[in-house]
């Protein structure tokens, strides 16, 4: 991408208009690599963004394959035999015509920072048709797979690709405004209603996201590429409706109504089995979600704010899993006593949080990389003592197998429940069970951020010493963080314990501990929906990319190396934390909510 | 921050907030009896002796400057005091207790600083620096922390009103909301003042408070060093701006590698051949000698 020069991109007061700052157009003089053709282009942005929404429309509907893949999902929508069914424009191909539609439709109107959008827009395009492209080609065997080939001609993802990109040449030619601002108040019942529709959205998009492609692996050979493409192009939309200001609006709307939004997402989550993910497949995958991303919060409280890195968290889990399995009346288990549920909960926090304290002591002495290095090595103790059924508690090899179900009298939390004419899969009360761990999880995350405490953490992360200045006791408060954050895997534990049926060691090793942290950084350090969100991406895309399982660690250390250099803050930033690592302070200052006032500049 | 900045108006705190702020601090006692003092104090590092025998005392409600050349030791003294570093031979004692020997005991048993680099959490907006400061006075557990409970709240509740008085007390309150890093630089100095007065003093120590700053700015920091004092806080402040410290501090020290070489009143410190000497360097015929005797400094 060129940069545009955008020292006329004043913030212009209007005082009536529902929007703050409406970023007037800068004008478009391109400096850069691609300078030369983008000045070029710059009075043509308008019709430049019409032909590219075109293109991308017209390749949706070109055959896309020149050889008819097996049967299947995917297949009959990539091929030349999806003008059998002339209406039935589902997948991709629904994906791309909205997101032309969309291109052409905000090309024409008038929007504020309308090439931002359609920018957007463009950059979903060309992913979608560049995965799919990608992918049809190497199953095809060659480029002839998306071009010519014994008769029939396939340029379908060709036109896409070069639609989306003259899309985006167009929108960046156009220049590249500012977000506006939108700073709309309506009635509280109108904006409650937004919000609900909103989270419904959410809720069905979600649901869709987890389903998409269907189950991975050998059942279905295309998961992995639908889920993708359905990633890139919700990825394009989002990236549209972030540059419309919009999000941002919602954002502060929910902000506005805190506890309502709290409530309303809550029951969207406990919604879920209602929608299309309403399978018992979909319930253990959401619960297994469920409980790395509770593991995932906890590993925030001593990575996201106290700073201090943990390369063996997965421990905790561990723990916390073993006890539960060994108090849970397991055959296999030497305790052979069966305590309740919710008491083995307590019990496996309390160890793990024990073990959290002693791994924690180090950090009275030693800082940084050396405490990541003794975290490492723990977490090697911990997987070679359970390999090695210390004291017969690990079962070693042979794991601790058929642990029983959580009962509630005689109903097992893994038979399906029937409400009257809807019937809801077998697992669903662990899915509930589970969501209803991760919200007390954020709650205690979130109360204890908000808090002298949590500020006593941020302080030590931001630095130590001053810190110590101020009157924090930097040791035990270390300490608590590791002991917080081990307790809350061990809680996590208890439940993994008991949804899997079996804990064996090899689910505890290094490489989980290193997904653990890279969920919390991919999702975003310090923030409840950052760990969430990262938690899920990282648990789900295994399961879709099965047929890629060989190149997992490949794919995942190169989407890293990706996040870290364009958006190191995360996909869902820490207002703190994208201050610190924007480059520019003033693109910090223009990007952070409460921004600095401009009469300072 | 560009340097087109207009400058705000830099004035001394309002008198109303000043004594809002002493009642709720409630450290004056009206005695003028020594607070903090030093025996002693002795401080080597490996080969080199950074400190010899200083000794001094701070009375209640006072101002003392202490200044030297660079090297003199002066932050190495307030290191010795604030716990930071423990001295090699000597006591320090405050109120006639011993000084503990941790810098968060030493900010609990009420002696806060400042640093001479400036060291605020920079991620953290200006309202939650001073909040930080405020930890040492709150009673918040674990437990509360968790549940936010009613005492929870009122005690947030306190804490952020007592950091929006010393906003306003520093002349932050514009600022309240942005981040440390993004703050000018004589602002990111009152607000480490801000964060070190919210953990309610009786004695603060200020490592270089004018540092880098233009005429306007220290003389705004020096009117923002008295209505300190009127809070009730004794004041030890480090300076090498010797025209600061001559029209600020009632008392001045001057340290000398290591030694202290004179006490006294603004006056009879200026008037000292020997902190000319210091300050300006000896005759030339002595210069060489010098260099041989104190490289170091």
């Amino acid at each position: 991408m060129s940069e545009v020069t955008s020292e006329s991109a004043s913030t212009t007061e209007t005082a009536e208009a529902p929007v703050r700052t409406v970023p007037a157009a800068p004008p478009a003089r391109h400096t850069g690599r691609l300078a030369g053709p983008l000045n070029a282009l710059a009075p043509h942005a308008k019709i430049g963004m019409v032909v590219g929404g075109v293109l991308s429309i017209v390749g949706a509907y070109l055959a896309w394959s020149t050889f008819v893949l097996n049967e299947g999902a995917y297949p009959e929508r990539a091929t030349l035999t999806m003008f059998v069914e002339p209406f039935g424009v589902t997948g991709f191909r629904l994906h791309i015509t909205l997101l032309g539609l969309a291109t052409i439709v905000v090309a024409l109107l008038r929007v504020p920072a309308k090439h931002r959008i359609v920018r957007g827009l463009g950059v979903g395009v060309t992913a979608v048709a560049v995965l799919n492209g990608l992918w049809i080609t190497v199953e095809g065997g060659g480029l002839g797979a998306i071009t010519a080939s014994d008769g029939t001609v396939a340029f379908g993802s060709i036109v896409a690709l070069v639609g989306g990109l003259v899309t985006v040449l167009s929108a960046t030619a156009g220049g590249l405004e500012d977000k506006p601002v939108w700073e709309w108040k309506l009635a509280w019942w109108v904006e409650w209603i937004l919000l609900l529709v909103v989270f419904v959205l959410i809720l069905l998009l979600v649901a869709e996201v987890l389903t998409s492609g269907g189950q991975g692996g050998v059942v279905n050979p295309y998961a992995g590429v639908v889920f993708l493409s359905l990633l890139a192009a919700l990825a394009g939309a989002f990236a549209a409706l972030n540059a419309s200001g919009l999000l941002t609006w919602v954002g502060e709307v929910s902000e506005r109504h805190r506890v309502f939004s709290v409530v309303v997402l809550l029951l969207c989550a406990l919604a879920l089995p209602f929608t299309g993910a309403g399978t018992e497949y979909w319930m253990t995958v959401a619960s297994n979600i469920g409980v790395y991303a509770a593991t995932a919060i906890g590993l925030n409280i001593v990575v996201g704010l106290a700073g201090l890195l943990d390369l063996g968290y997965v421990a905790f889990l561990g723990i916390g899993a073993f006890v539960a399995a060994n108090l849970s009346g397991a055959a296999a288990s030497v305790i052979g006593i069966h305590v309740p549920f919710l008491l083995v909960m307590v019990i496996s926090a309390v160890v793990a949080g024990i073990f959290g304290a002693i791994v924690g002591s180090p950090t009275l002495r030693v800082r940084g990389d050396y405490l990541a290095i003794v975290t490492l090595a723990f977490g090697e103790i911990f997987v070679r003592s359970a390999q090695n059924n210390i004291a017969g508690l690990t079962g070693g090899a042979n794991a601790i197998p058929n642990i029983p179900q959580v009962a509630l009298g005689s109903f097992q939390f893994n038979q399906s429940i029937s409400l009257g004419p809807i019937q809801l899969p077998g697992g669903v009360m662990y899915y509930v069970a589970i969501v209803l761990l991760v919200a007390a999880v954020m709650l205690v995350f979130g109360n204890l951020k908000n808090s002298r405490l949590g500020r006593a953490w941020i302080a030590i992360r931001e630095d130590e010493d001053a810190a110590a200045a101020m009157g924090i006791r930097t040791g035990p408060i270390k300490i608590l963080a590791f002991l917080i954050g081990a307790m809350l895997a061990g809680f996590a534990g208890a439940f993994f314990a008991h949804k899997t049926a079996v804990v064996a060691y090899d689910s505890f090793r290094f490489l989980e501990s290193v997904t653990l942290l890279a969920a919390v950084i991919l999702g975003g350090m310090g923030t409840i929906p950052g760990a969430v969100l990262g938690a899920s991406i990282l648990f789900v895309l295994p399961e879709k990319l099965r047929e890629f399982a060989d190149y997992r660690l490949l794919l995942f250390g190169l989407a890293l190396v990706l996040i870290m250099r364009f958006r190191p803050q995360g996909i869902i930033a820490d207002k703190h934390r994208k201050a610190e690592l924007a480059e520019d302070p003033e693109d910090a200052a223009k990007e952070a909510p409460g921004a600095l006032p401009t009469e300072v500049k | 921050m560009s340097e087109s900045v207009e400058q705000p108006e830099l004035e001394a705190p309002p008198g109303e907030v000043t004594a809002e702020l002493a009642e709720d601090m409630q450290i004056a006692t009206g005695t003028r009896e020594p607070i903090l003092e030093s025996a002693g104090v002795s401080m080597v590092f490996g080969g080199l002796r950074a400190l010899n025998e200083v000794t001094f005392s701070l009375k209640e409600g006072e101002i003392i400057g202490l200044i030297g050349p660079n090297g003199a030791g002066k932050t190495t003294f307030f290191n010795c005091l604030t716990g930071l570093y423990t001295p090699t031979s000597g006591s320090v004692t405050l109120r006639g207790a011993p000084m503990p020997q941790d810098p968060a005991r030493v900010t609990e048993a009420g002696v806060a600083r400042t640093f001479q680099n400036i060291r605020l959490f920079p991620s953290m907006t200006a309202t939650e620096n001073v909040l930080v400061g405020r930890h040492v006075r709150m009673k918040q557990g674990p437990v509360s922390s968790l549940l936010h409970g009613p005492r929870f709240r009122r005690s947030e509740a306190e804490a952020h009103d007592r950091a929006e008085k010393l906003l306003a007390f520093v002349g932050l309150t514009r600022f309240a909301d942005e981040l440390a890093r993004n703050l000018p630089y004589g602002d990111q100095r009152r607000l480490e003042i801000a964060r070190a007065l919210a953990t309610d003093p009786s004695v603060l120590l200020l490592d270089e408070p004018t540092a880098g700053m233009n005429a306007q700015e220290t003389e705004a920091t020096r009117q923002l060093i008295f209505a300190i004092r009127d809070l009730g806080v004794s004041v030890v402040v480090i300076e090498h701006d010797t025209k600061f410290i001559f029209t600020l501090c009632d008392r001045v020290l001057v340290l000398v590698q290591g030694e202290l070489l004179v006490e006294g009143s603004p006056d009879e410190v200026r008037g000292d051949p020997r902190v000319v000497e210091a300050y300006l360097g000896a005759p030339p015929d002595e210069v060489e000698a010098q260099i041989h005797a104190g490289e170091e400094s």
